[in-house]
């Protein structure tokens, strides 16, 4: 009897043991240094001896056990590829659209230069050759650089079932004004350019010249803040 | 001795009412990148991630997922330049796998080592500290995972020339419900 009991209880006894053996493991791996003691044994499986389905690993869930659709776990090579030129466009229309500012920003100081003095009272003054060329080829740099800029946005892959919001938004509203700003610039510069030519005070269209180019420089300012936004001291984290 | 073999057998009884196998269901979660950049921050959020524990034995096993589209950050070509630069196209869910001890930790901070996939990459974070709360049936965890852009191979992507800065921290909430 008492061999019998000892036969029985003693690998009884191991089976206890090594959940215990487990649970060591597991406290070494996830350690619990706030937790009291108490909550810390919490971690020790209870013994086991009835049941080997219980100290079994049940099986880790899978990806396709949390109902995701295949769209959403399929991969897209040519999406990728998509992508991929999309940001290869936008990253050249960024550094081009940041060139771009130095060539206008100096056409904009320029233009101060290239302006016939018509004082009252005073004979006009029509602006040097020198001054007005030099105007005019900043000008031509700029529209030309522009629209470089511009061609790279608009030839961007435009990816399906974007819904554009955010400052991206303003960011192409913003195109509406200074793009038309940008076509009747030059041609409103040119009519001024050869009004002065022929020693004449610039008049007509030709005399917003220089206000449309100053709301297209500042759209286009406005428009490059915009995709800044929101700058990092208004930022709430 | 018959006593003491009637308290084993007593023991061994309890077992599978405290060893039971038990699933939990991830029903509310978000999670949040985080971007810093000289000019700006940007905070990226989703909370289309799904998640499924399954405890048994001494473990219990963990899997969250997200699709990387789902990542949203007030900006949509900001976004879609995010889903470029992870290759989210190509690896388009982001999977975090754990393992927790069965029964799971009492509340407090819990410590889990992370296996995540993101970008194409498996990358093993280890030890990363959790705080865990149970209210009613629903435990609560939130934590941040200390990712960064070189852990996953990624280029930081620059604005103004400028490269974001190489940590992107992912600030995890997550209310999880036994099924």
């Amino acid at each position: 009897m008492r061999n019998l009991l000892f036969s029985r209880l003693i690998p009884s006894l191991f089976l206890i043991s090594a959940p215990f053996a487990v649970a060591a493991q597991n406290v070494a791996m996830v350690s619990l240094p706030d937790a009291p003691e108490a909550q810390q044994q919490q971690t020790t499986p209870q013994p086991n001896s009835s049941s080997s389905q219980q100290t079994q690993p049940a099986h880790p869930p899978d990806l396709s056990d949390l109902g995701f659709s295949p769209q959403q776990t399929k991969a897209d090579p040519q999406l990728q590829a998509r992508l991929d030129k999309r940001t290869h466009m936008l990253k050249v229309h960024q550094r081009l659209g940041l060139i771009t500012l130095a060539p206008m920003a100096a056409a904009l100081f320029t233009g101060g230069m290239a302006k016939g003095e018509d004082r009252e009272g005073q004979t006009f003054h029509a602006p040097s050759d020198a001054n007005l060329d030099f105007h005019a080829a900043l000008g031509g740099l700029t529209a030309a650089m522009y629209f470089t800029t511009a061609w790279y946005a608009i030839d961007a892959p435009r990816i399906a079932g974007t819904h554009h919001r955010g400052p991206i938004r303003f960011h192409e509203a913003l195109a509406f004004i200074h793009g038309p700003g940008m076509i009747a610039t030059p041609i409103l510069g040119i009519m001024a350019y050869r009004q002065e030519q022929n020693g004449e005070r610039v008049h007509g269209a030709a005399s917003a010249h220089g206000a449309v180019a100053g709301i297209t420089v500042a759209a286009y300012a406005a428009s490059m803040l915009a995709v800044s936004w929101p700058p990092k001291f208004l930022h709430r984290h | 001795m018959i006593r003491r073999l009637g308290i084993v057998l007593l023991f061994g009884s309890m077992a599978p009412l405290v060893l039971a196998q038990s699933q939990f269901v991830l029903v509310k979660s978000t999670l949040s990148y985080h971007m810093s950049h000289p000019i700006h921050h940007v905070d990226g959020t989703s909370t289309g991630a799904k998640g499924k524990g399954t405890c048994g034995g001494a473990k219990c096993d963990f899997l969250i997922a997200a699709p990387v589209n789902s990542f949203k950050s007030g900006d949509s070509n900001r976004d879609l330049h995010m889903i470029e630069a992870v290759r989210g196209a190509q690896y388009p869910m982001v999977v975090v796998r754990t393992t927790l001890p069965n029964p799971i930790p009492a509340d407090g901070t819990i410590y889990a080592d992370l296996e995540v996939q993101f970008a194409g990459q498996d990358v093993h974070y280890s030890h990363v500290a959790f705080q865990k709360s149970t209210s009613g049936k629903q435990i609560q965890i939130t934590g941040t995972v200390p990712a960064t852009c070189s852990d996953f191979k990624i280029d930081p992507p620059s604005f103004l020339t400028v490269a974001i800065k190489n940590e992107i921290p992912v600030s995890v909430t997550m209310t999880w419900q036994p099924q």
